[in-house]
Formats: structure tokens, sequence, C-alpha cells
């Protein structure tokens, strides 16, 4: 390092970014600088004057946890910058004595010295910290307790990461530079004079230290605003450190919140089943899925109503995850029965990544990121190429995904952002197999019946949104348009359900596989506002909002014939026009300083317009001139009389929501919460009914829990138990026959969470436990297929290692997830295995390379990832197989991974 | 008891109930395995012929009775009759089977195992089912396993009548379609399957499926002296394979008979 080359290294204060104010924006104390070090620049650095505008996120202690780029100053300069004020220690930014998450904006300056006369001691930077200023920062952060960094589980604190600071506070991408103003004093400063003055951009002659920081500047900034905690429940997951646990997918990000169990027996591009809380979600039928607030559900798919598939979703491209357990959010539409996860995205390491990776069973991916270091981490793109033979038999896989946003400023009060991604994949699968004919030797642990199983699909969008403030009222406005097809092959039951006819000519059993194709577009928009004002002393908010969707979709699913590959009937073939709006109204009160009411409505309008091609399969008495065979859709009735073959049904349905939460604290780290909603998930389309309002499956939730967060120094603790309850008054099992879920009973749930957070400098792990009961109102026996326990532990350990490498010491990581399930239960008073695995990674990072090798399921636990007991017939026998019988799918064995990338441009230390 | 106790006791003891509740609890029945067997009636003698008199007055005595089971099933459902319902499986769940065939010697009141053992749920199951095939598809008409084969001497009014015959379910048991537009009404698999039989059962763990066959069922009905003559020295009478007289379509009709000649039990 070169210091004497640099006479002096002007350190800016730390800037607080506002939003245009509104008077009632309570009593707002800015961060100070606790601690700081001066940047150190390479001996090698060509002097000069160099200016570093960083974007510095703060969590509630007043940690830095993110730093990024806002104006370069050159490379070297910009991580010079950075890697110190990264080890800057802040005061939390304060609103009514209660510390909230801030971004705030800090110019690094450094000044070309001459070098010092020999002897003379090198000047000192400025490292005074301002008085605390007399602007507010923006943003309505509900009441604090936010955990630190990580797992954002707010009883207040939103903010889904370090990026996204409280309402509105999003740093700006461009270089607009801050300016003082008459509304706009700048702080006191002991060495920037009296208050009121401008700032100075030069703090001191070269050669001679600085003359202090400079006052801080004014920035109104705006972005998008999260919205506010719904209780203990409400769990926002900052991926951080976590991102070195391998992870299969972004689907499997899930399982970082609590409860969440995984679990796909239809291939690689099939979409995970999903169980949450004593539910069986099946590909996502029970949570409502988004990406950046664009729908994911498929409310048309024939798979399910709600079938929601993420690996379109580049895992790179993750920052952080708002998981919501229950229906508690007037935001929260359809699907929203266990509860919602929308992905925030971001890419923070800037620069240009690209990043290779090989593995057992002929494994490769690539992947591309890119992310110009002036821009926010909200300015991305990425691509990703993978391909993979799979384990066993029939599980190869092709897939490609490229994302794309970019955000801009539209004023000092509004930014907007456009996003757009391309997904497409081909897959085989390997299905389900008889327990019995592997115990028997017939098959093996990773066979297959059906080799022709598989699927393929495509994905595209576009969004687009803007959010800002407008005097007091914040608003938010995004439109969406999707597209999606898919083609899934699967077969569950062998040869079991091709019954004969009278109509149709002799035949045998034919084969099960069904062949579905969807094709689907999706359209809509979703917006709110929100006013802001002040009552019993305390600010309180009031927010509208809408949500629009319309889906057409058309759904043809056919048998196909296992010795021709042939289909020989037509299960279904439909159209379908929906709709869904929803209107929601949501206050959020703050009776006292520690006393917070939120909560409201939503109701949602469905719209149903179903065009039946195939409505009917049979005729108990056929024209005898003109007999059926084996046409599927007929086009007579009984006694040959004619109609055509389709048939329309249309109706809506209508139904209020009422959600609520209520949070006391904190008192000394501890928030208590409780929480009460009820959500919907809507029919699937065929089984409307003309003229009879549409039916929903309602659910009634409820739950109680408390809240930990605190910061020891070393260690940042975030902690919490909840006590939850469900009912659902029709709910869905799974048909085998069907393969997809069908209407069944009452049920209810019953359970506890825990879950914890501990992070430091060097180290982060974040681990969960849940318990379960999961039955049927009737009868009191237990709903199959939930787990009644879910562990998951996930650790990561990082830190410059204690050597040097040519004058750089290199970097290391540890990583490690842990799962375990519960015996789940089983039809028939059976349980399944428990589910035991360990992942792992290590990486050795050396200046703008990283060199990794993970592990899935370290220890080659020959595990069966879904169990079923349903009736199959794969002819195994001498006679067909009718009655219900375990089924399983086979876990992936261990898999290694060997992975080389390279960042150039950016700004990784 | 201190207030801090006192909570931490009520948390557990929430905390202990609740992870207690999570792993007990079923989700109803159960799946047994048992081992399944076959005989004839309880009163034959193994080894020796066995004797009986028709309701025709015709005294049989079967030195010769063997069936070929293709497959053993119980229902929960007790199916009404549909003359239109052309699936080979009943309606309903089905709650035990046995699907590995076998032949039985119908002369021996000796239990006779079937090569696998069956599986059933513990739901109770109100019909039987006997599957008369060769295995594979059941509406296979190439499929010509002699499903019984029966020979003896048949006496009445003074007269003996010497008999044996084979029977098959394939293309000579076919029935032809009712008209055109109903070519799939007669599948062939309605010839071949006894149902429903009917039962009253419930089956216990350790129990063991009893399927016993009463050659009097079979013959009940046939008049063996309208026997085609199939030899005259020595004598003898042969039932048809097509059903081209009576007595051997009175044979076949015993041979699918649901009630006298089929009986299921769960035994310990």
């Amino acid at each position: 390092m070169s210091k004497h080359r640099f006479a002096a290294v002007a350190l800016s204060c730390a800037i607080i970014a506002y939003s245009s104010l509104s008077p009632a924006q309570g009593n707002v104390v800015m961060p100070t600088i606790v601690s700081q070090v001066t940047p150190s620049l390479p001996a090698s650095v060509v002097p000069k004057d160099a200016d570093v505008v960083l974007a510095v996120s703060l969590d509630v202690t007043g940690t830095v946890i993110e730093v990024a780029v806002l104006q370069s100053g050159g490379a070297e300069f910009d991580k010079a910058a950075m890697e110190a004020v990264r080890k800057w220690k802040f005061t939390p930014a304060l609103r009514d004595g209660q510390p909230f998450a801030a971004k705030i904006r800090v110019p690094v300056h450094f000044v070309a010295a001459a070098p010092p006369d020999e002897g003379s001691p090198p000047p000192a930077p400025s490292t005074s910290a301002p008085a605390a200023p007399a602007k507010p920062p923006s943003g309505d952060k509900p009441p604090p307790n936010t955990p630190p960094s990580g797992n954002k589980a707010p009883s207040g604190n939103t903010a889904p990461s370090g990026n996204k600071a409280p309402s509105g506070s999003t740093a700006p991408s461009g270089n607009k530079p801050p300016s003082a103003g008459p509304d706009n004093p700048p702080p006191a400063s002991p060495d920037t004079g009296a208050p009121g003055q401008p700032p100075s951009p030069d703090t001191g002659a070269p050669g001679e230290p600085p003359k202090g920081p400079p006052a801080p500047l004014d920035v109104s900034v705006a972005g998008k605003r999260p919205p506010p905690s719904r209780g203990a429940s409400d769990f926002h997951v900052d991926i951080g450190a976590l991102k070195l646990v391998p992870q299969h997918s972004a689907s499997q990000m899930l399982q970082l919140a609590p409860s969440i169990f995984l679990t796909n027996e239809g291939g690689e591009g099939h979409a995970e089943r999903v169980y949450l809380r004593g539910f069986d979600a099946r590909e996502g039928q029970d949570i409502e899925l988004s990406v950046m607030g664009v729908p994911v559900n498929e409310s048309g798919n024939l798979h399910g109503a709600g079938f929601a598939e993420l690996h379109f979703v580049i895992p790179e491209l993750v920052r952080s995850l708002r998981v919501l357990e229950g229906p508690f959010d007037p935001r929260q539409g359809n699907y929203a029965v266990a509860g919602s996860a929308d992905y925030d995205l971001g890419l923070v390491e800037r620069g240009v990544t690209l990043k290779y990776t090989y593995g057992t069973f002929n494994t490769h991916r690539a992947v591309a990121l890119w992310g110009p270091a002036s821009e926010d981490v909200h300015t991305f793109g990425g691509v990703e190429l993978q391909t993979s033979d799979g384990f066993g038999q029939n599980r190869g896989s092709k897939s490609a995904s490229a994302m794309g946003q970019y955000e801009g400023r539209i004023s000092d009060n509004a930014t907007y952002r456009i996003l757009a991604t391309a997904y497409a994949n081909d897959y085989r699968s390997a299905g389900l197999l008889r327990a019995d004919d592997v115990a028997s030797g017939r098959r093996g642990f990773l066979d297959t019946y059906d080799f022709t199983q598989g699927g393929s699909g495509t994905r595209f969008s576009l969004s687009a949104d803007v959010d800002g403030r407008a005097g007091d009222v914040q608003f938010e406005q995004q439109v969406f348009l999707v597209q999606r097809g898919m083609r899934l092959r699967e077969n569950f039951t062998g040869f079991l359900l091709d019954s004969q006819t009278a109509i149709q000519e002799p035949h045998g059993q034919r084969g099960d596989l069904i062949d579905l194709a969807v094709d689907e577009v999706t359209f809509g928009a979703r917006g709110s506002a929100a006013l802001r004002g002040e009552l019993f002393g305390q600010r309180q908010e009031l927010t509208v909002g809408y949500f629009a969707r319309g889906d057409r979709a058309t759904n043809q699913r056919a048998r196909i014939s296992a010795d021709s590959d042939i289909p020989y009937k037509t299960d279904a073939d439909y159209d379908a026009t929906l709709g869904d709006i929803g209107l929601y109204a949501d206050a959020n009160l703050r009776l006292t300083r520690w006393l917070v009411v939120r909560g409201g409505a939503r109701a949602d309008l469905l719209t149903y317009d179903v065009l039946d091609r195939c409505a009917v399969k049979d005729v108990s008495v056929p024209s005898d001139t003109h007999p059926p065979g084996d046409a599927s859709c007929l086009d007579q009735q009984r006694f040959g009389v004619h109609r055509e073959p389709y048939q329309r049904t249309t109706t809506t349905g209508l139904r209020a929501m009422p959600r609520g939460s209520l949070i006391l604290g904190p008192f000394s780290g501890f928030t208590l919460s409780l929480s009460a909603g009820t959500g919907i998930r809507s029919m699937d389309p065929r089984y409307v009914t003309q003229d009879t309002s549409a039916q929903f499956a309602t659910i009634d939730a409820y739950e109680g829990g408390v809240s930990y967060t605190h910061d020891f120094g070393v260690l940042r603790v975030a902690a919490k138990s909840i006590l939850f309850g469900t009912h659902v008054d029709r709910d869905l099992v799974f048909s085998e026959s069907e393969g997809r879920n069908v209407i069944g009973g009452g049920t209810t749930r019953v359970g506890w969470i825990g879950q914890s957070r501990v992070s430091g400098d060097f180290f982060d792990t974040n681990a969960s436990l849940t318990l379960t009961k999961s039955s049927y109102d009737d009868t009191g026996l237990l709903v199959p297929y939930v787990p009644d326990a879910v562990l998951r532990w996930d650790s990561a350990l990082f830190h410059e290692l204690p050597f040097e490498i040519l004058g750089r010491r290199p970097r290391g990581t540890f990583a490690f997830g842990v799962s375990y399930i519960g015996r789940r239960a089983l039809p028939y008073g059976q349980r399944s295995d428990t589910i035991a695995t360990v992942d792992a990674s290590l990486t050795l990072g050396y200046r703008n390379f990283d060199l990794g090798v993970a592990a899935t399921n370290l220890f080659d636990d020959g595990y069966k990832q879904a169990e079923y007991n349903f009736v199959s017939d794969w002819h195994e026998t001498g006679a067909p197989t009718l009655v219900p019988a375990r089924h399983f799918s086979a876990g992936p064995p261990r898999q290694i991974l060997l992975s080389l990338s390279a960042n150039f441009g950016g700004n990784a230390p | 008891m201190k207030k801090r106790s006192r909570i931490a006791t009520v948390t557990f003891g929430v905390l202990a109930g609740l992870s207690l509740s999570a792993c007990t609890g079923t989700t109803g029945g159960e799946i047994v395995v048992f081992d399944a067997f076959a005989a004839g009636p309880e009163d034959a003698v193994a080894g020796q012929p066995y004797t009986f008199t028709t309701s025709r007055g015709y005294d049989v005595t079967l030195t010769r009775a063997e069936l070929h089971v293709g497959a053993v099933y119980l229902n929960r459902s007790r199916p009404s009759s549909v003359a239109s319902d052309t699936s080979c499986q009943l309606p309903g769940i089905y709650v035990a089977e046995v699907t590995e065939g076998m032949d039985v010697d119908l002369l021996s009141p000796d239990l006779q195992p079937f090569p696998e053992q069956g599986t059933s749920t513990t739901d109770h199951a109100s019909t039987g089912e006997v599957w008369l095939f060769g295995g594979g598809d059941i509406n296979d008409p190439g499929d010509a396993t002699v499903i019984l084969d029966v020979a003896g001497t048949a006496e009445k009014g003074g007269q003996t009548y010497p008999f044996e015959g084979e029977i098959t379910i394939a293309h000579n048991r076919e029935i032809p379609a009712p008209s055109d537009s109903l070519p799939g009404a007669n599948p062939l698999c309605k010839q071949r399957i006894v149902s429903p039989i009917p039962v009253d059962l419930a089956v216990a763990e350790g129990d063991r499926l009893v399927l016993r066959v009463d050659p009097r069922g079979l013959f009940a009905s046939a008049q063996i002296d309208l026997l085609e003559k199939a030899s005259e020295d020595p004598p003898l009478y042969r039932f048809r394979d097509d059903g081209g007289d009576a007595p051997s379509r009175a044979l076949y009709s015993g041979l699918r008979a649901s009630i006298g000649t089929y009986s299921l039990a769960w035994e310990p």
C-alpha cells in the first residue's frame, strides 16, 4: 500500500438518502460513523484525484451488510473504498427511537498528494463523523426488531435484503449529485463550518489533510418499498452467505424458510412438489409464488390449477425471498393457502462473471452474469445452460434460461424496472417404482417402468414496474405478460385404467401414459397507493391496492398406447379464459410506540369461461347407423340424437378475505405477534358448473409467535417460535389415476415452528424445526404424505486464509446443508422412511477466480424422496395388481460437482 | 412455582404434546401380506376319488378334477347388476389379491399353497373374484390354458357313463357383439372372471386366505347322459369345449357360477 503517495484520503461523512419529505415522518435520527478504516491502495496505482460514490446498506445494528458502487472512480479506487467501508461501523438509523435498516450514500474522495518529506509523518485522513443531520431518512419502516443481516424475519423492518432499504431508500442508479438546499440543511460538522454551508467537494489541498468531511448532502431517492411485516411467520430470507450451500435450483432456496420440504418425482424439468406447514401444496397449488411480483402460478394448467415451476430462475440472481407462511397479508391472492413466496432478484457481484460446473452423471452447467459496476444491483443480465444424463434410468435433462433487468430512475422520487426472462427445457422422467418390484429384484432402485415419460417447456415473460412517491402517497404499479408452454408425459398406474366400454372395439389395457400439453398466456397488472398521516402522535398508513390477472389456456390430455406411442383416447381438451380481479385495503396503525395493528381485507372476483371440446365421452345407447366406435369425443346422445361434442361453461365467484396482525414490541429484543386470515384456492376450471357460483376452497389460518433479534457485537442473533393452526373446508387429495389432486373433505392442521439465524463476520447459520399434525375433520385420520417433522440446517463459513500467494491472501469458504424429514404418514396406516441428507461445498478464491467442489447427498444415502400407497399394474406379475401398494421415487445419490468461476470488471475483494 | 419456570413448563408441555401428536395418529387401515391356499371340499379324501350325487340324480365319482386359478381378488364393493358394464375390474376398491396362479387338485381337501403371497388391506370385503386364465392379458382370446380338466364316471338309472372333459376359455367362448354399435359389449374377460362371489370378510394379521372349490357345483346341472359318446370301446363320454351340447354348457356354467362352486375365507 502506498499511503505515502497519497497525502490524504478524504472521507466524506456518511450521507443519508432521503425521500421527498412528508411532515409526518416521525422523529428520525441518522446513522453516524462509530469506527472507520482508511482505504488502502496498492503501490502500483498511479496517484490521482478520484471520487467513488458507494451505496452502503446498513442493518438495524448499523452494521454494513452490503456495499455497491454508484459512481466509479476507477477499479482500484472502487475496490479500496469498498474494502474500507465494509469495515466501518455505524450507529443505526432510528425512527421514534427504534432502529431500522437504511441505505446511505457515501462519497469517498481520493486526493493525490505529493510525497511527504522524508521523516515527516504522513497526513492523517479525515475520519470525523458527521453530526446527525436534520433530515429523516425516507421510507416507512414499520416498527423495528429486524433481525441481523440474513433472515430478516420482521416483526418490524421488512427490507428483504440490504439493498431494499426502507421504503423509498433505494440508492439511485445514476450519478445524480445530491444537493443541499434551504429545506435540507446539512448537519453541523466541526470541520466543515457552520450549518447551512454547502459542502465542498475538495476538502483539502494536495499534501494537506482534509479540512474534514463535507456536510451531508441531501439526496432524494425512491425505490421499491417492501410490504410491512405480518408477524412471526413473515420470513425475509436474505440469501447472503448461504448461497454457498449447494442449491440445485432456485426452488430449493424455499427451504431456507422453515417447514418447507421439496420432492420431485417428475424429473429435472418438472416442478417440485412443495410441502409447507402440513400442506401438500403439490406443484404450487397451495402456495402463491412470484418472482419480482410477477405471478408464477398457472391458473389454467390441467395438471393442477396453480401449477408453478421455478426452474427458469437462475439461482445466482436470487438475492432474497419473502416467504409469508399463512394468508395474513391482504396483498396475498389466489393460491396463498399455505402461504406465499416472492423472489427478489439482483446481482451483488458486479462486472462479468463466468462460471462453469462439471459433475457426476455427466452434468455440465455454464452461467454468465453481467452487472455494470456503476448500476444498482437490480440491473443485471444472466444466462444459464445446463445438461445432465441424470442418475439412474431415464433422468436426462437439458435447459437454458436467460434473465435481464434494468432499474432506472424517473426522478428523484421514482424508479422503474423492466424485467425479461426466457426459459426452455427438455427432460426425461423415471416416475415411480413399486417397492415390491424392487424388493423382489424385478427392478433396480433407480430404474423406470416407462422410458417414454418426461416433458418439455418454455416460459417467456416481460414485466415493468414503477414505484415512487408523490407528496404523501407512495405508489407502485406493475404490468406483466407471461407466455408458458408445457408438455408432460407421465404414467403412475401402468396398465390399469383403460376400461373397455361397449361402444369401443374390444381391446386390452393399452397403457396409462398421460400426454398433457398446456399453452397459457397470462397478463395482468397490480398496483397500490399508500397514504401516510399522523394520529395518536404516531405515523399511520393506509394502503389500497388492486390485482388484475387474465389467463388464456388450452389444455389437451391424451392417453398414449404403450405399443405404438400413439394417442388412443382423449381425456380432456378444453380452452379456458380465466379472470381474477382483486381489491384490497391494508391499514398499518401504530397505536403506541410498541403496539401495531396491521390488516384489512381483500376481495377477489374470479371468472371462468371454459370451452370443453370433448364434453361427451360415452353414450349408453348409441346410434346403430352412426356408431361412435373408438372416438373419444362424441357427437351424439342416447339413441343417436345428435349434439355437438363441445360444451361451454361460464361462471364467476366472489370471496372476501379479512386478514390482520397484532404486533407488540420490541421489548428487549422480543416482539410478540398474533395473526389471523382467510385465504382461497380457486377451483380447477374443469369442475366449474354452468349457472353455479364458482366454488372455492376456503382456508382459515391463525397463529401466535414470538421473535427475538439482538446484535451482540460479534454475533447477530434472530430467533422465532410460532404456534399455528389452519382449517381448509375442501382440501385436495392426490389421485394417482389422474396424476393430480382431486377435491376431498375438510382438514385441520396445527403445529409449531422454531427458527434461528446466527451470523458473524465469518459465518452464517440458519436452522429450523417444524412439527405438524394434519388430519381430516370427519374421521380424525391423518392427511397422508405431509411430513410431521421437518428439520433444516444451513451454515456457511467464509474467511481469508492465513497465508499469502503473491502478496494476496486467498479466500476460503465451507458450507453445508442438512435436511431431516420425519416418517410421513401414508395411506393404509403406513409410514414412509425418514430422509436425512447432507450437502456440502468448499471453495477457494484468489483474486478474480473461485474454484469449488460441492457434494449433494454427501453420505450417499439411498433414500426415497417421495413415497405413496396406491394401485398400479405394470404387468410384472401373472395377473393385474389391483390392491394399493407402496410406490416411491428414488432420491438422487451422491453427486460431486466441480466449478470454476471468474469475475471481471466488478468490485469483488 | 415461579412464574418463569411455570412458563417454561407450559411451553415444554405444549411442545412435547405437539411433538407427540405429530408423530402419532394414523391414516387408517393397514396393508398386510398373507399366505394363500386353494383346496377341494373338506369332505374329500386326499388321493381318493370324490363321490357325490348331483341335483339331477347322477352319482358322480370323480377320478380327476384339476382347476387352473389365475388370480383371486376381494373387493370392498357389492356390485349391482348392470348389463352394460363391460369393465373387467369391479368398481370400488380391491382390498386383497393373489396374482400368481396355480393348478388346484379339487379331489384333495389339503390346502395347496399359491406360489406367491398375497396382499391385502384391512378393509372389509363384500365380493370375491376368481380369475380363470393363464396370466397376462385377461382379454387375450389366444390364451388357451386348460382351465378345468375332469374325468370320472356318472351313474343313473343303472347306467354308467365314463366321462372326461377339458374346458378352455379363449376364442371358443367369445360372444358376438349384440350390434355393430356395441362392438365391445361382450369382452372375453367377463367369461373368465367368476364374480361376484358373496363374502363377508375382514383380514387380521396372520390370517391366510383359503379358496375352496366344490366339484359338486361344477356338475350341478349337467345331464351327463346327454353327452356325445367319444368312443365306444371302451365307452367314453366327453364334454365339448365349444358349448355345443347342453351338458357341456352346464359344466361351463358351473365353472363360472359365483354361488355354489367357490368359497373364500380368512383362516387363522
